[in-house]
């Protein structure tokens, strides 16, 4: 394998020099931080002569009579996308090297059929760097680390050929190698300047001396230290797109569905090899009258099969349709691990998660959206309210057990149903529901209940139990009175 | 009976191409049961209402259909099975089912739309036909332990234009989809598609009690009667249970006492 490190000597600087040319040939300081505690970021080469150094007071700075300016972190931004554009035009597999800003690794092996050979591709990708108002140092080699130490230590394009790593290194400083501080002094102490000096000390003293850290600084000055490369690679979610053209405008659903399948197995394939599923699919689709038609697919857990995706999507459609024939479709996935369970023959019966988002889909679209779900009651006090909640059967658990006694269920007349009745003595006897006449045998009340009265959707009642009779049937129900509307209604019948 | 025997046999081995153990007596499988949450009843029942059959429940309003049918789905629930209620008037109250000790989050809950009739003609026998269909959708997905077909309110006539095959091919899917299928309805429909078909009567009728100062609707007494069951004739049960149990349903505010 062959490596180019593209290293921008004082990044940041030349990120700030890049929108503003005049700059490049005064000296003059990036500052950062907040009043009054500024600093030094960066230098130009013209102020690090007259003094100027990274970390000093801006007052300092100043006195120094170079040319301060304020770091701007979007010119750093626009630096770094002009580099990192250039380098993928060199080679498929890079690498940011984290340690020094604005620094790449490329994997260049196979590159020569292209670009030529090593120095011709090095003094190329120099030139391309150069167009976009940066310089910079291009090392090859055959060791990662050597390819950056060179870019670090020596100005222009270097190459070290193949088997003479140590040799390319010899004549660099001990600053272009990683070296704490405490190292440093060490080797100063010992009077070792070069990388071939360090290359030339016993390796096991070495280790006895300073450990680990010895072993790798020696590995590293003999060029032979090993790098696991980590190419830079784009987001997978953002890859997770399936668009298409359509020749003809389609405005019927059923051929439509032919472009969602395929579109839907490239995607389901695409987020297989990573071994995730999809956990939501937005549909993006471009209309004959240029507007835009957007569903989004969520299933309650991520799915890996086709089919159920798309019975999910046709039936989204069916329910929400465009509003004009469609011209292009765009799919947009998102990933999430798959759902996974742990089956038994002992547990309770459940419906599939799959099966179930489908089911779900095709009863919201017979009886309408709110109209499927499992009932969830609200803090309310007034009575049968409720809100409708998606259904998500639990994991499988057993409940303790209940009250041995059984409740009289009531049937809720929805909307309650106005009734005449017959008072005697301010008590009911007689009432007339469906064209029936009911005779009251019994009646308990009132039960007095209201409710938001401190805002104008306020609510009271008064409410009875009631046996009624009529012929040969008879039947509890609740009946109750609205003394603001002043008419009665059944609530329900107790059943 | 060694001659029987070897005669049997033979007769088998002949046949066994085209009838698998032709003069072999085949042992029915003891059905599996659901309780219904009331010792009673369940005693009469043999134990339950049975598992991947058609158990139909009719009678009139204030009868005991729904405290019956909210019971047993209570104790199905609370095994841990997920169950439906197709409600074709939605007429539950969310807050008995939970009061009688239904797991809500387990039930999933389809109401016939009130506001779709509109659009649909003007006839219950739109919002049964949903009903059939949702039941038809919930069978063929299989998953749910139990599911309600709440008929109550729909008037017996509209109930008898229901197709046989329909009930036939529920009673098949509720086999293959191993689900208690249970209908309330005003009038028997189902026929003999249905194992078990019970009727409900009011039984005595206790007067509101007379305690505070004014009268308290506390306890409603209910009569179940056994009209069918399939599952009577089994060798596991050893003798015929009784074919009319009585049985009460407190309110809720007398439970909480």
């Amino acid at each position: 394998m062959m490596y180019a490190v593209l290293h921008p000597p004082n990044f940041f600087a030349q990120a700030a020099a890049m929108q503003r040319p005049e700059l490049r040939k005064r000296p003059f300081a990036v500052f950062d931080g907040e009043v009054p505690k500024e600093f030094v970021f960066a230098a130009n080469k013209g102020a690090r002569a007259r003094g100027v150094e990274p970390g000093m007071s801006r007052l300092q700075a100043e006195s120094c009579n170079v040319t301060m300016i304020r770091r701007d972190v979007a010119c750093e931004e626009v630096a770094l996308t002009s580099l990192h554009e250039i380098v993928c035009r060199f080679s498929p597999r890079i690498e940011s090297v984290a340690e020094r800003s604005g620094t790449y690794a490329l994997d260049i092996r196979g590159m020569n059929t292209i670009f030529g050979d090593a120095i011709q591709l090095a003094t190329k990708l120099r030139q391309s760097v150069m167009t976009v108002g940066l310089l910079a140092n291009v090392g090859v080699a055959e060791n990662f680390h050597v390819a950056g130490c060179l870019a670090w230590g020596r100005a222009g394009v270097s190459v070290a050929p193949i088997g003479c790593e140590a040799d390319a290194l010899g004549g660099l400083p001990l600053s272009v190698l990683p070296l704490a501080s405490e190292h440093a002094e060490i080797f100063k102490a010992w009077g070792i300047h070069s990388c071939a000096e360090l290359a030339a000390l016993a390796e096991t003293d070495l280790i006895s001396r300073l450990g680990q850290v010895g072993k790798k600084l020696h590995a590293l000055a003999c060029g032979t230290l090993p790098h696991l490369m980590m190419p830079v690679e784009a987001s997978f979610e953002s890859g997770l797109v399936e668009r298409m053209e359509l020749d003809c405008p389609v405005d019927d659903l059923e051929r439509l569905l032919f472009i969602l399948s395929r579109m839907t197995t490239t995607l389901l394939e695409r987020v297989r090899t990573k071994a995730r599923a999809i956990a939501s699919i937005r549909i993006l689709l471009t209309l004959d009258s240029t507007a835009r038609h957007e569903r989004t697919v969520r299933p309650a857990l991520p799915l890996q099969d086709t089919p159920t995706l798309l019975k999910l999507m046709q039936l989204d459609l069916e329910a929400h349709p465009p509003s004009a024939a469609i011209v292009a479709v765009e799919l947009h996935a998102q990933s999430a691990p798959p759902y996974r369970a742990q089956h038994g023959l002992f547990l309770p019966q459940a419906p599939e998660p799959g099966q179930t988002e489908v089911l779900l889909a095709r009863l919201r679209k017979l009886l309408g959206e709110d109209r499927v779900g499992s009932p969830e009651l609200t803090d309310d006090y007034r009575p049968n309210a409720f809100r409708m909640a998606p259904f998500h059967p639990l994991a499988s658990q057993r409940n303790e057990l209940r009250s041995p006694s059984v409740s009289v269920a009531l049937r809720v007349n929805r909307p309650p149903q106005v009734i005449s009745v017959q008072l005697v003595n301010e008590r009911s006897v007689r009432m007339y529901w469906n064209s029936v006449a009911y005779v009251v045998r019994e009646a308990a009340g009132p039960e007095r209940i209201s409710g938001q009265w401190w805002t104008e959707t306020h609510w009271c009642r008064e409410e009875w139990d009631v046996r009624l009779t009529a012929e040969a049937t008879e039947r509890l129900c609740r009946i109750a009175f609205d003394p603001r509307s002043r008419c009665w209604y059944v609530q329900g019948t107790y059943d | 009976m060694g001659a029987t025997s070897a005669i049997r046999i033979q007769v088998e081995a002949t046949l066994a191409q085209r009838v698998p153990a032709a003069l072999t007596l085949k042992i029915k499988q003891a059905p599996e049961l659901f309780s219904t949450g009331m010792a009673e009843v369940d005693a009469m029942l043999g134990g339950g209402i049975p598992r991947s059959s058609i158990t139909e429940v009719s009678g009139t309003a204030s009868t005991g259909k729904t405290s019956f049918a909210l019971s047993t789905l209570a104790n199905v629930t609370q095994l841990g099975h997920a169950c439906a209620w197709v409600d074709v008037n939605d007429a539950l109250s969310p807050e008995s089912a939970a009061a009688t000790g239904v797991d809500l989050r387990r039930l999933l809950w389809l109401r016939m739309s009130a506001e779709r009739k509109l659009k649909l003609t003007d006839k219950p026998w739109s919002w049964l036909e949903q009903a059939l269909r949702a039941t038809d959708l919930l069978l063929q997905t299989g998953g749910f332990a139990a599911i309600v077909l709440d008929m109550s309110d729909v008037l017996p006539q509209h109930t008898m234009r229901i197709p046989l095959a329909t009930w036939y091919r529920f009673r098949l899917a509720a086999e293959h989809a191993r689900s208690a299928l249970v209908f309330l309805t005003q009038s028997p429909c189902a026929s003999s598609c249905a194992a078990l078909a019970l009727r409900c009567d009011t039984a005595l009728v206790k007067p509101f009690s007379e305690h505070g100062e004014t009268p308290l609707f506390e306890q409603q007494q209910y009569r179940l009667v056994r009209e069918r069951n399939r599952n009577e004739g089994s060798p596991f049960q050893q003798k015929k249970p009784i074919g009319r149990v009585n049985w009460s349903a407190e309110t809720q505010w007398t439970r909480c006492g």
